[in-house]
């Protein structure tokens, strides 16, 4: 029976595949973009269907027409494109005409892009021109240098090894012949094992191959691009809309809240005004950013061109962390205290209780040889702790303006009896009232009439 | 002009303690108070070790979830982010803001088909100082009823451990002031009908358009029908009291104390406007319906 389910279901698998449900490609003319979005770049482009494409003001934009298939991705909701299929890049240049009607010719640039490590985050850097070949250059110096020293270490360490038999062979054969076996020990311990090179831990993500795009860093306003062929025509279907928007505020500072049992469900605490409400059931882990503010369309179709937002809405935009910060805090009857930045450690919890722990990280101890996982303010919140106020200092240990922010731990329900008895209490009010009227007239103190 | 405003001050008085002897205004103020209630131990029952989430209480996911569709995720978190007090706000003032709105209008169509303001007429006071005198009932209990409302809300923020926040106390003023506009909307809808039915159903529908063309405009709607909303707006817009609020809380949001000084005086103006428009009309076309 085990078999004969085993056969059909071997069966049906090819049938199961053919059923899948495969999305629909279709092949268009796209921009696609890397676009600056305040703190580094984001990858977006714009379909046939867009018509207007949002850039952020301030910084390099880095556009290219292309033809590629593009599908809809219903796992994620969001429109794809299928470029290991077809990706052809249309060379030419870009005409832009601002709302004046002033016209301009762009032709296309060279530039690479790349990411390397910083202090708290990741910061991808683009590169253009001479300076992007120079980038490659000197990626493919460090790893020219990198495989030439391991091409060296390879060479001393099969040396080493051989030489080790050599000696070991040596050594057996001294002790069958019952010889003394001390200087070609004293020689084996003496040899010094060659130590591999470590890779170059520069580029988190290396330059990227040179690649060529329309250079856009505009004011902001609205303008209107097309391609033109090398033939000088039009490309059909690359006009577009351009609409460059600017930050509208910047220097706030929010905070990243972790809670110490959800590490992987970080909140963010951004506007200026905002409280942080939490049960106390766990310590927080605040870890403060620079942010600047956006329109909420603007910026959320500079980094998805698919993407919806609110044309009336401003929203702050983390920048980065602000570096070597301090945190003062302040607890109801006790003296402000001042919190260090310290680096932590996410441990996975062992046992049957699953989730993570976040532990001081012990560079010498238990996390030897590791990287910390966070570097944050930890600040202890429990359920007696009704409200802590608490604003970050920069290096300098000056107040930043804007980040005070205040934690109030609250109940479940807040004295869900006595808030209905006053929500009723202006219905007691007109119960009163209607039997004072009703005792007055039955005293005849009220006419009737 | 002194007169005048004696007339209105005695048949305010007189209007005001009519409604307060009727149970509307405090089944109202009560339905709104509970409302407040919900809204406010609902936040406190979604604040978990991370903070503020919605998802873990049945009411505030179904806001959350409608209020992001409909106007965004940005919008969700400022409005929430001091607290459930500003929206707590905003749902309490609605029922007895609209009881007062529509019942002075609907008052006073009634009135004037009855023959009663032609009466008044008659003595020492005249059309404009009904006008003034149905106004300035609705300024009192507007007051009293955001009084009461702040009162409440306060005394749950103190029992919850939560703050009202510097939002919700700018939002006061911009309530107020709104609620003012909109009343000289309903007296100049009173005015300019013949009858109650018809004041009501203009004055509604004047809410409504205002209404749609603010939601539309601050919706995340398609393009095609945010730029249908902003041309809507782009005419009606100087003409709407919740225009005007949403510039003042827009001005909040900017920390621009000016900004939202200005806006009330907006609408401190729309609503002077309305009021001298209504005068006008009554003093034309008479108070006989």
């Amino acid at each position: 029976m085990k078999r004969l389910i085993a056969s059909l279901l071997l069966l049906l698998f090819p049938l199961a595949l053919g059923l899948a449900e495969v999305p629909v490609r279709s092949e268009q003319l796209i921009w696609t973009m890397l676009a600056w979005n305040g703190r580094d770049y984001s990858p977006a482009f714009a379909p046939e269907s867009s018509d207007t494409i949002y850039i952020l003001a301030g910084g390099d934009n880095f556009l290219s027409a292309r033809k590629t298939l593009v599908y809809w991705w219903p796992l994620t909701s969001e429109w794809k494109t299928d470029t290991d299929s077809l990706n052809v890049q249309f060379p030419g240049s870009l005409e832009l005409r601002d709302a004046r009607g002033s016209l301009k010719r762009m032709p296309l640039q060279e530039y690479t892009y790349f990411n390397v490590k910083g202090e708290y985050e990741l910061n991808w850097n683009v590169v253009t021109g001479e300076a992007a070949r120079q980038e490659l250059e000197k990626y493919a110096r460090l790893y020219e240098s990198y495989f030439k020293a391991v091409q060296d270490y390879q060479g001393k360490n099969a040396a080493y090894d051989a030489e080790m038999q050599a000696l070991l062979v040596r050594i057996q054969k001294l002790r069958d012949e019952k010889k003394d076996t001390a200087a070609l020990l004293e020689r084996m311990q003496g040899l010094q094992k060659p130590v591999a090179p470590e890779a170059p831990s520069f580029y988190v993500v290396p330059p990227a191959e040179m690649q060529q795009a329309f250079i856009l860093n505009l004011s902001p306003g609205s303008y209107s691009i097309r391609l033109v062929n090398p033939d000088g025509t039009v490309m059909e279907g690359s006009e577009k809309t351009v609409v460059v928007h600017e930050r509208l505020r910047s220097g706030g500072v929010g905070f990243e809240v972790i809670p110490s049992d959800k590490w992987t469900r970080p909140e963010a605490s951004v506007t200026p005004s905002s409280v942080l409400y939490v049960n106390g059931s766990a310590d927080l882990y605040l870890r403060p950013f620079f942010e600047d503010e956006f329109n909420d369309l603007a910026y959320e179709k500079t980094i998805n061109n698919a993407a919806r937002g609110n044309p009336n809405i401003a929203k702050w935009v983390r920048i980065q962390q602000v570096p070597h910060a301090a945190i003062e805090v302040q607890r109801p009857g006790a003296a402000k205290s001042l919190l260090a930045e310290s680096p932590f450690y996410v441990e996975q919890s062992k046992g049957s209780s699953l989730g993570y722990t976040i532990v001081p990280f012990d560079a010498q101890g238990a996390h030897k040889g590791k990287e910390p996982n966070l570097i944050a303010f930890r600040v202890p919140v429990d359920t007696n702790a009704r409200a802590i106020s608490f604003h970050a200092l920069d290096s300098k240990g000056e107040k930043l303006p804007g980040s005070e922010r205040q934690i109030r731990v609250v109940g479940k329900a807040p004295s869900a009896a006595l808030l209905i008895v006053l929500a009723l209490f202006p219905l007691l009010l007109m119960a009163a009232l209607l039997i004072i009227r009703m005792r007055a007239y039955s005293t005849g103190s009220i006419d009737k009439s | 002009m002194k007169r005048r405003l004696r007339a209105a001050l005695v048949i305010a008085r007189r209007q005001a303690f009519e409604t307060a002897l009727a149970p509307g205004l405090y089944v109202t103020l009560a339905l709104g108070l509970l409302l407040g209630f919900f809204l406010v131990s609902g936040f406190a029952a979604s604040v978990d070790s991370a903070g503020f989430n919605p998802t873990l209480n049945p009411l505030y996911d179904m806001l959350g979830r409608s209020l992001a569709g409909a106007f965004g995720s940005a919008f969700v978190g400022k409005l929430f982010a001091e607290g459930p007090f500003l929206f707590a706000l905003v749902v309490s003032f609605l029922p007895v803001f609209l009881f007062l709105s529509i019942s002075s209008v609907f008052r006073f169509g009634q009135e004037k088909t009855a023959g009663a303001v032609e009466l008044l007429a008659y003595g020492p006071a005249d059309g404009t100082s009904y006008i003034v005198a149905s106004f300035l009932k609705d300024v009192a209990f507007t007051a009293a009823s955001l009084a009461l409302i702040t009162a409440f809300l306060g005394a749950a923020a103190a029992l919850g451990n939560l703050v009202l926040g510097p939002l919700f106390l700018a939002s006061l003023p911009v309530l107020f002031a709104l609620a003012l506009a909109v009343f000289a909307y309903g007296i100049l809808c009173s005015v300019l009908s013949t009858n109650a039915s018809s004041a009501l159903a203009t004055f509604l529908g004047i809410l409504l358009v205002f209404l749609l063309v603010l939601a539309g405009s601050l919706s995340m709607a398609s393009a095609s029908v945010r730029t249908v909303a902003s041309v809507a707006a782009a005419v009606l817009q100087w003409i709407s009291p919740f225009f005007y609020a949403s510039l003042c809380l827009k001005a909040v949001q900017g920390a621009s104390a000016g900004g939202v000084l200005g806006g009330i005086g907006l609408l401190l103006v729309l609503a002077v406007a309305l009021l001298a428009a209504a005068h006008l009309a009554i003093s034309r076309r008479g108070v006989r319906a």
